[in-house]
């Protein structure tokens, strides 16, 4: 559905380079997530799937569509929320959705009424927008993403500002999306635990590179994560080295290697003295794996 | 309703939907009343009656609200004019990148050259209403003072000669001239649009763009010979074709020759602004 190849950008010959040769691809029906730190290369990515940047090389596919060629015919698959939605503080949202939703070839009012209603917003959708909350300009913002039925939506940190009950809001908003709409959606945070619970794929960008791209739980790394609990933890990873098995972030974690059977690594420790009071599986987290490729990628 | 227009009318919408609008507004009607106030004063009559009665005879007849309105309109816009398409237009692109609302149009399906076809001619139209509100303000202005009818004592520096019109036709050749402001402001619409389309602040747009009008009427001023050849490129002398219009016989040759070179100038700075715009990278 969204196929991103060789994406290269730099803003100025001085600059660093904001996007290195970055691919991937979403397909349909997927809810795919960009990582990475502020400065990664999220936006500018982004930023390009849109036509509002310009890449030194590479190209964005929507729908069979170039982004760089056809872009108006790309960008009518598509619904976005890029970078903070600023709207016109001075118009009632009913009226911002009117200007925006124009440029889309207008909206019929029905379609209008049921996506305010389905983003929660029909009790205040005509007072001003300079009156709203920070959440209920997220809402209106997804309102003209999906104004009108976009088959792909792009959105840039759209939990951004969101206390915790509108987050838990949105991701039910997302799932229903993809569920009753087919919708494909591509979203780009820096919260972890957020994109892990959403996103059925991710890619994580560093520098402008791509440093990693697949599943958000623990299925990247070669082995898994135990936490150990024992008196003498540097002689514990004394042994660890023996036996070929890798550290986590932490000091008493230990990546073991699918050779290595973790009774053997237990048994080893006692054979050396060391009081075992705690050994326990660790369910690996998109945190660790972000952690993990980016001390990778240092 | 085509899909440009409802585009137009919701740009529209939106620009006259701003409070500071009717504060612009409002400001031009304050300006026109303070220059009908000094038109009315004792010293200022009295000046005006010796002035008519000598040239044209007969003050009652043509000191009449066409001609008060002439006035006010004249020095409303000398002193406004040209600030307040400058920062109407001066606003148009940049402010909205600066705030972010255009990243929001341009996510839409939407050539950056048709949004900014959009924003231009909203512009215009905008300017355009706000001369015919300066124009039939100050008529009404007028009327209240001098009652309806008379004559139209007309003097410019830029006029061959004074001219006078019996009330008929200086009514016409009175929203003549309003309807030709729209043309003769084209090239301020234009510089300011050209810069609202570069990487600057909103201000510094109109503030660039009332300068450049301002050296050009100094310059185009300034009584040396040296000039006289080049005065047919100064903007600002063509922005005064509107005083053709008030020629006993309109020179119209002279008239859409002065309005085809302010067409010119005006769509060059859009295609200038559009082209810069059209390269630009839009992100914050």
């Amino acid at each position: 559905m969204l196929t991103v190849s060789g994406l290269r950008k730099r803003f100025h010959r001085d600059a660093p380079v904001a996007l290195d040769e970055v691919s991937f691809e979403v397909k349909e029906g997927e809810i795919y997530g960009l990582l990475g730190h502020n400065g990664a290369g999220k936006s500018t990515a982004l930023g390009i799937l849109l036509g509002m940047v310009y890449p030194d090389a590479g190209e964005v596919i929507i729908g069979g569509r170039s982004v760089q060629r056809e872009r108006e015919a790309a960008l009518r698959q598509v619904g976005a929320i890029f970078e903070a939605p600023a709207f016109y503080e001075y118009l009632t949202g009913w009226q911002n959705l009117k200007v925006l939703t124009a440029y889309s070839g207008g909206v019929d009012r029905d379609l209008m009424a049921e996506t305010i209603a389905w983003v929660g917003l029909e009790k205040r959708i005509h007072h001003r927008v300079g009156t709203y909350s920070h959440g209920m300009r997220q809402r209106l913002a997804l309102a003209q993403a999906l104004l009108p039925r976009p088959r792909v939506l792009i959105l840039d940190e759209p939990t951004d500002g969101l206390d915790p009950e509108g987050i838990v809001e949105f991701r039910e908003q997302l799932f229903e999306l993809r569920r009753d709409l087919g919708v494909t959606i591509l979203l780009s945070s820096h919260l972890l635990a957020e994109v892990e619970q959403v996103c059925d794929r991710v890619a994580i960008l560093k520098a402008g590179r791509k440093i990693y791209e697949g599943p958000c739980r623990g299925l990247a790394r070669d082995g898994a994560l135990f936490r150990l609990a024992t008196d003498d933890i540097e002689g514990a990873r004394r042994v660890a080295s023996e036996l070929g098995i890798g550290f986590g972030a932490e000091a008493g974690q230990f990546l073991i290697p699918e050779t290595v059977e973790p009774a053997d690594f237990v048994a080893a420790l006692v054979a050396r003295g060391l009081r075992v009071r705690e050994f326990t599986r660790l369910e690996a987290t998109l945190e660790d794996l972000y952690l993990e490729v980016s001390s990778q990628s240092r | 309703m085509p899909l440009f227009l409802r585009q137009l009318y919701w740009e529209l919408y939106r620009m006259f939907a701003r409070k500071r609008t009717y504060i612009g507004f409002g400001i031009f009607l304050a300006v026109e009343l303070v220059i009908y106030t000094l038109l009315t004063l004792d010293r200022a009559e009295r000046g005006m009656e010796r002035w008519i009665e000598r040239v044209a005879g007969g003050f009652e007849h043509y000191f009449s609200a066409l001609t008060l309105a002439f006035l006010i309109v004249t020095f409303t816009m000398i002193v406004l004019g040209t600030i307040f398409v400058s920062l109407v237009t001066g606003d148009i692109v940049a402010k909205e990148t600066e705030d972010g609302n255009l990243r929001l149009l341009l996510v839409r399906p939407v050539s950056r050259l048709r949004l900014l076809v959009v924003k231009f001619l909203a512009c215009q139209i905008y300017a355009t209403t706000l001369f015919w509100f300066v124009g039939i303000t100050a008529l009404i202005v007028g009327l209240l003072e001098r009652g309806w009818g008379g004559g139209m004592f007309i003097w410019a520096p830029e006029l061959p000669r004074v001219t006078i019109f019996e009330w008929g036709e200086g009514m016409a050749r009175y929203f003549l001239c309003i309807a030709g402001f729209s043309i003769v402001y084209l090239p301020v619409t234009g510089i300011a649009f050209l810069l609202s389309c570069l990487k600057i602040k909103p201000a510094a747009a109109t503030i660039v763009t009332v300068a450049v009008v301002l050296a050009d009427r100094i310059l185009s001023k300034i009584p040396l010979p040296i000039f006289e050849d080049y005065q047919h490129w100064f903007i600002t002398s063509r922005m005064e074709s509107w005083l053709y219009l008030l020629y006993q016989d309109i020179p119209w040759p002279r008239v859409l020759e002065a309005w085809t070179w302010l067409l010119g100038f005006g769509l060059t700075g859009f295609v200038i602004g559009w082209v810069i715009f059209e390269r630009r990278d839009v992100k914050s």
